[in-house]
């Protein structure tokens, strides 16, 4: 080593109190390791992380002129930042400093004091191998685009593009389907308020159509995603309508439809035409559209309206969209039962989804909840139907699990259903069949109180012996369950109608993994960086989650969540500029033998062949750092910065070294 | 000429002690091996961790530097398949460690030593369960004495005693 390379090592170990120092003797393993080459110090402090441990490495990497700082104490991932920016403020280069976990990794896991000790003395001394060969780095800095994304017109897009746009921001807003408002748009009074869910969603949707910063596209499905955060690059392709706004005769158009087909909006309950317009004043666009699935293009609605407004042949259109940061508000999916499950199928069992469509004044019955014709006389509610299932109890859906998780919504849904019901026909005997009760949010519990106070019985199953439901023929249905409130007796309950109160599944997040490179959990819902610290950011930088894409909630608990991914995502764009971990992959092009192995492990397509050289090529922008390729390179000429054969080998070398065993006698 | 491997001397010795390194991600497994600590699950200090930001960035050439320096066993452990904070890291190291482990026990080194498991953040329990297990299982196959053997035939790294460009 010549003068001007020499490393300068300051080793400092913290006591945390006494987490560290009650099991580990952190003064031996300081004198110890102080012994290893090129270790200038080697100290202790009772709080490293404090202002006065600070204040001692600063002073240190000055008075001795340290040009690689060793930091032992609790994970790196309470404090890496700390000790970084308290080696930059000493004049280091952040990425000179390595951290060492002796916390969560040895006091608190190990037993024995000596053993303790050595293995806190093992994992310094590598660190003390390592940092000889770390290299001073910059942190990646990318201009973010002054615009935001926001995927879904749910009640959480909405509210997402809504705050955001208060905020100054522009907004370009893709709803996949025709008409803005998502699930929200399909129920009728919403818990904890009673308020009619059109007389919330009516004026949010106002804001936001009319909020000049706000581009809306509708029928827009995103095909195709690139770049990173403050530039991602973003193709919609959109469904044309098929008809012009302001065509007053357009209710003849539709009558004039022979086409029929099932009503998803109101899941199956009822047909509409292949050219329709679903819900009452406040929806958006006021335009009906036509669904081109179903469309025979026959023309009569074309004839209806003389010809005018209405185009069987648009162009399908494609727009590019350029934004910094990306909110995904993309929903779930209510639980659709299996054949047979719970008797679905037969005449008289609906979803709790169903039922919100059939007490809607404007929905497919006009409001009246029945039968064949009669009304309900006598309902059973069935909980946990697709939600908080067991493995062996309950059939796998079609991801080859079980939904184990609580759906969320779905108690509290079902005796707001109840009770409401209970209002409008006080002769209405209600039952609930569940094997847990979860009514858990602010006010919810005063649901089940008054459900209960209003006559609704309560009979609780284990939850491995679900309840079946039979047809008992003219007269209806029989659920059997057994009732764990009655000391476990058969109870066979008649009734007209069984509502089967589902849960909330996740959509195919398929497409969103490909595009974004999403990280999906095992529920198949998307995952945040943190449960608590970062709760509406996942993986990826510059992409938030807002909703009911990330895990079952409710109106309440979507809108709070979309509130926060639009203040994260203005966060991030009045920034002007982010800054990224420069830990990415570089290739030694006079090494690189253009075998392209790296081009085929990369996950994010972030590294090039170029063509005129014969050699692979690492852009920086999308690189973030697996280190994949580096460990697939079988020419080594891919190294990536602080993993790099010399730094990891020198880990290994110095944990295993027989120095160590001078060290620990 | 090198001077004898520190677990050759000690290999007959009843203070001999199993040498683990363990190689984890540190989205998923180190994590784990943090909320291990956190909720004070005890395990023997026999493993060592070296953290990597992804399991796919594991090369089976650290494995072998591991055993040929005088490890008696190396962990991997990496986010669970579809987990993966770099989406398919780990996919890489699903396929790369199964081969390596059949070329580790062609040379000889029983399959107990190399650990490959996938260990997620909270999954501290498993964590500390597959170090004491594994530590449990090197103890009672032994030393493995792998730099011995390679400096009785005067080849590898068991030539190489300098810790670092001395």
């Amino acid at each position: 080593m010549s003068e001007a390379n020499e490393v300068k090592i300051g080793v400092f170990i913290c006591h945390c109190g006494g987490n560290i120092s009650d099991v580990v003797d952190v003064k031996s393993v300081a004198e110890r390791v102080g012994k290893l080459p090129d270790v200038v110090i080697s100290t202790t402090h009772m709080f490293m992380c404090s202002d006065p441990g600070q204040g001692l490495i600063e002073d240190k990497i000055k008075d001795l002129g340290l040009n690689r700082l060793i930091v032992a104490a609790c994970s790196p991932t309470l404090h890496l930042p700390t000790f970084r920016r308290a080696a930059q403020r000493a004049g280091l280069n952040q990425f000179l400093v390595e951290h060492i976990n002796i916390r969560e990794h040895v006091s608190w896991v190990v037993e024995d004091k000596v053993a303790a000790t050595d293995k806190a003395t093992r994992l310094v001394t590598a660190a003390v191998g390592r940092v000889r060969y770390l290299e001073p780095l910059e942190m990646r800095s990318i201009d973010i685009h002054q615009k935001a994304m926001v995927i879904g017109g749910g009640v959480a897009g909405l509210i997402a593009a809504r705050d955001l746009a208060a905020r100054g921001m522009r907004v370009v807003l893709a709803e996949k389907r025709m008409f803005l408002g998502g699930r929200m748009a399909q129920l009728d009074t919403l818990y904890p308020t009673g308020e009619r869910a059109w007389d919330l969603l009516g004026p949010l949707i106002q804001d936001v159509v009319n909020h000049p910063e706000i581009t809306i596209h509708t029928g827009a499905t995103l095909v195709e995603a690139s770049g990173v955060v403050g530039d991602f690059r973003l193709k919609l392709r959109v469904r044309p309508r098929g008809v012009a706004p302001g065509v007053d005769n357009i209710a003849d158009a539709v009558a004039a439809c022979p086409v029929e087909a099932d009503y998803a909006f109101n899941y199956g309950l009822n047909k509409r035409k292949a050219i329709y317009a679903p819900y009452r004043d406040a929806m958006w666009p006021r335009e009906a559209c036509i669904v081109w699935d179903d469309c025979t293009k026959c023309g009569d609605c074309v004839k209806a309206v003389s010809g005018q407004g209405i185009d069987l042949n648009p162009p399908a259109q494609e727009i590019e969209v350029q934004a910094g940061v990306v909110v995904l508000a993309t929903g779930y999916h209510p639980y659709e039962p299996k054949a047979g499950e719970y008797g679905w199928g037969q005449p008289g069992v609906v979803t709790l989804q169903q039922l919100n469509r059939m007490m809607n004044p404007e929905g497919p019955t006009g409001g009246r909840v029945e039968v064949n014709g009669k009304p309900v006389k006598r309902l059973a509610f069935i909980h946990c139907v697709g939600a908080c299932e067991r493995e062996g109890v309950h059939a796998q859906g079609e991801h080859g699990k079980v939904n184990d998780y609580c759906a969320r919504t779905c108690c509290t849904a079902t005796m707001h259903a109840a009770l409401e019901l209970q209002q409008r026909d006080p002769e209405l005997q209600t039952a609930s069949f569940h094997q847990h009760i979860r009514t858990y949010g602010r006010g919810h519990e005063d649901y089940y109180d008054r459900a209960s106070a209003a006559g609704m019985l309560f009979l609780r199953h284990p939850g491995d012996e679900p309840p079946t439901v039979v047809s008992a023929g003219a007269d209806g249905l029989l659920v059997r369950s057994r009732d764990l409130l009655t000391d476990g007796v058969e109870v066979e309950y008649p009734a007209d109608m069984v509502v089967l109160s589902t849960g909330v599944v996740p959509r195919d997040h398929g497409d969103l993994r490909e595009l974004f490179k999403c990280t999906i959990g095992a529920d198949n819902f998307l995952s945040e960086v943190h449960p608590k610290l970062r709760p509406v950011e996942i993986a990826v930088s510059g992409i938030m989650v807002a909703g009911a894409c990330q895990a079952p909630m409710d109106i309440t608990e979507a809108s709070a969540a979309a509130s926060a991914a639009a203040s994260k995502a203005a966060a991030m764009i009045s920034q002007g500029a982010v800054l990224m971990d420069p830990f990415i992959a570089q290739v030694n092009e006079s090494l690189c033998s253009d075998c392209q192995t790296c081009l085929t492990v990369c996950p994010y397509d972030a590294i090039h062949r170029i063509e005129a050289d014969g050699v692979a090529r690492v852009d920086e922008a999308l690189c973030t750092g697996c280190g994949t390729c580096h460990a697939a390179c079988p020419s080594a000429a891919i190294q990536q910065y602080g993993f790099t054969d010399d730094q990891v080998m020198a880990e290994v070398q110095m944990l295993l070294d027989g120095k160590l065993a001078d060290l620990t006698a | 000429m090198a001077q004898p491997q520190a677990s050759r001397e000690t290999a007959a010795s009843p203070a001999w002690e199993p040498r683990i390194i363990a190689f984890l991600c540190y989205w998923c497994s180190y994590t784990g091996a943090d909320n291990a600590g956190i909720a004070r699950l005890k395990y023997p200090a026999n493993a060592d961790i070296i953290r990597l930001n992804c399991s796919g960035r594991i090369d089976p050439q650290l494995v072998t530097a591991a055993f040929s320096r005088g490890a008696d066993g190396v962990m991997v452990c990496g986010c669970h398949p579809g987990c993966c904070h770099y989406i398919s890291g780990n996919f890489k190291t699903m396929v790369r460690m199964p081969l390596l482990q059949r070329v580790l026990e062609d040379l000889g080194i029983e399959k107990e030593r190399f650990v490959h498991e996938w260990v997620s953040a909270s999954e501290a329990e498993k964590f500390s369960k597959l170090v004491a297990q594994t530590v449990e299982n090197v103890r009672a196959l032994g030393p493995l004495n792998w730099p011995g053997m390679l400096h009785d035939r005067g080849v590898g790294h068991g030539q190489d005693r300098k810790p670092w460009g001395e």
